[in-house]
């Protein structure tokens, strides 16, 4: 798998909250429209502009702070393509896993990367790309976590393990 | 080689022999949601299911904590779809909005042991490690395919030692250590590692400091903080939840060859009352260094500090300032439970609390939110003994100062952040 995408860049500590405002949690509960606030809070102009295949890059502790995987949905319905931080809350970290949103933990990348760039990640390879060039090797994913990935996440993954899926 | 505790509680719950960094799918011993996250988890369910039975209703709980009672349609609706769920599925174990802080709720009725492994809604479900419980908050997919099947899988963490020797100074509690730890190992300082503490001050502590020294793992990214229950503790455990405590506590004891990631000590004697300044709980100071500081609200209570022994540690510093709080501060006490509020009550507390001018509340989990009744304008501070302060936390454009209980008593009382050794006699 091969993703490209335009770079959205942030942050230390980005919490959940400012990921999808509490506001929210009582009020949407339909996927698309968790897409439509996303960030919201922190970055209007990501609200408004964000594409299908974007790239978020973020700091260190990405997603912590309140449970809500909300704050994970937003973002994979919006098509984020994968974040690349340099470290994520724990929570946040299991609900992208569980939601088949691929992330990615590499300092280095991070602080190479500029926003509103075009960086490329290959997940086969395990390496990203900068626009100018630059590669950046990330540890391939553990098998248990490869296998969540590509059944589209936990829940798909519970279901087929069961012969519940089609 | 051997295991620390986390090893061993993953071993029973998985079946499996496991290391550091394995993957393994482990049996649920109770999976929770509450009014908040709690609604999702279960039209998620019912959409993913198309409404099939949930694997054992006996092993699911709710909660209503969040807000309670519901303060808006938007919040009784969805309060609303958890009670008609688990009427549905049979599940009995409903602890409406008369109860109280959920984990707070549960351990009260004697449905947590030692070495179980718990899910919850609550990004702060891990304080029952206080009672040596492996319990973690998570997202609604991961409660959601518990209901399933009754599994879920976890990586298993590094383990952190941390000793701790010492008696806390007049005005200094575990609070405050806790706060001074959060400054010292910062926001990720514990980094999805578990957490087992030890040492004197550990051994003599009563439940309610245990629960807010595993409370706050989370604010150093931590898994899980695992306390072993002894002395008084113990008996009150066994009291609630049955003899098999004794055995799970052998059971899950760690290895004297054990392998720590990490091994701190620490002595609290010298500690002063400590502060987490806005807006991270790791920007930490001394009470001293803010004191005087202009404040507009102050609140106790939550799932950190809201237990009787931390209404109690404020009422004596009320009670030294002569029972009156500053006209110039909104003063909010809310207990954890009804069983905390029952005690409150039995001591006399809350008639002096409300003779002092104290808005004493039915027991919420309050001020965590900007969802609930205390919420902060713009530009206004508090304090409170809460478990963050991120920005805007309780209110766009708030800040808040967390502190202990008796921080924030003496904070009322004066109208101004306050040292309580300035107050206590």
């Amino acid at each position: 798998m091969k993703i490209q995408g335009k770079v959205w860049k942030y942050g230390d500590d980005i919490n959940t909250d400012v990921i999808f405002a509490g506001k929210y949690t009582y009020t949407i509960k339909d996927r698309a429209e968790m897409a439509k606030v996303a960030l919201e809070d922190l970055d209007p102009e990501f609200t408004k502009n964000a594409q299908a295949g974007d790239i978020i890059v973020g700091g260190k502790n990405w997603g912590c702070g309140s449970s809500r995987e909300q704050a994970v949905t937003c973002l994979k319905e919006r098509g984020i393509g994968a974040i690349i931080a340099k470290g994520f809350a724990r929570i946040y970290y299991r609900n992208c896993l569980n939601e088949g949103l691929p992330i990615i933990v590499s300092a280095e990348a991070v602080d190479a990367i500029n926003a509103g760039e075009t960086v490329e990640v290959d997940f086969d390879a395990s390496e990203i790309k900068t626009a100018s060039g630059k590669v950046f090797k990330f540890p391939p994913y553990p098998e248990f976590v490869r296998g969540l990935i590509e059944d589209g996440g936990l829940i798909p993954h519970v279901k087929k393990s069961l012969g519940l899926s089609k | 080689m051997g295991k620390t505790m986390i090893q061993k509680i993953i071993q029973r719950a998985s079946g499996k022999e496991v290391q550091v960094g394995d993957r393994v799918w482990c049996k649920i011993d109770l999976s929770t949601a509450r009014d908040f996250g709690g609604p999702n988890c279960v039209l998620q369910f019912d959409e993913v299911t198309d409404k099939a039975k949930v694997w054992d209703p006996d092993k699911i709980a709710f909660t209503f904590d969040l807000q309670a009672p519901a303060h808006a349609e938007k919040v009784a609706n969805n309060q609303k779809i958890i009670r008609d769920f688990a009427k549905r599925q049979g599940i009995s174990k409903v602890f409406d909005v008369n109860w109280g802080i959920g984990q707070h709720v549960l351990l009260e009725h004697g449905l947590v042991k030692p070495g179980d492994v718990i899910l919850g809604t609550d990004s702060h479900m891990n304080l029952l490690g206080g009672v040596g419980a492996f319990a973690t908050g998570v997202g609604n997919t991961d409660i959601v395919a518990s209901w399933i099947n009754g599994t879920l899988w976890f990586r298993v963490p590094e383990t952190m030692r941390i000793t701790t020797t010492g008696s806390f100074g007049k005005g200094v509690c575990m609070r405050d250590y806790l706060t001074f730890l959060v400054g010292k190992l910062g926001a990720d300082g514990m980094f999805f590692k578990a957490v087992e503490y030890y040492g004197e001050t550990i051994e003599k502590s009563s439940l309610a400091d245990r629960i807010t020294l595993c409370s706050m793992v989370t604010e150093m990214s931590g898994k899980v903080g695992l306390i072993t229950p002894n002395g008084e503790v113990l008996d009150w455990l066994v009291k609630r939840a049955g003899k098999e405590v004794i055995e799970r506590i052998e059971a899950m004891k760690a290895d004297s060859d054990a392998i720590y990631s990490d091994d701190l000590h620490f002595d609290v004697s010298k500690l002063e009352p400590m502060a987490s300044c806005p807006d991270a709980p790791d920007n930490v100071k001394t009470v001293r260094e803010v004191a005087g500081t202009h404040i507009d609200q102050v609140h106790i209570g939550s799932c950190s500090n809201g237990r009787f022994e931390d209404i109690a540690a404020a009422f004596e510093v009320l009670k030294d300032a002569g029972f009156q709080v500053s006209d110039n501060v909104r003063t909010i006490i809310t207990p954890t439970t009804r069983e905390v509020m029952k005690q409150c009550a039995e001591a006399g507390f809350i008639q002096k609390f409300l003779e002092a001018g104290v808005v004493f509340t039915n027991p919420t989990c309050s001020l965590c939110t900007a969802e609930h009744y205390g919420v902060l304008p713009g530009g206004d501070v508090g304090v409170s003994t809460t478990n963050r302060n991120f920005i805007g936390k309780v209110g766009k454009g708030s800040h808040t100062y967390l502190v202990s209980p008796m921080t924030a008593m003496a904070s009322a009382v004066k109208g101004v952040l306050t040292d309580p050794r300035d107050i206590l006699k």
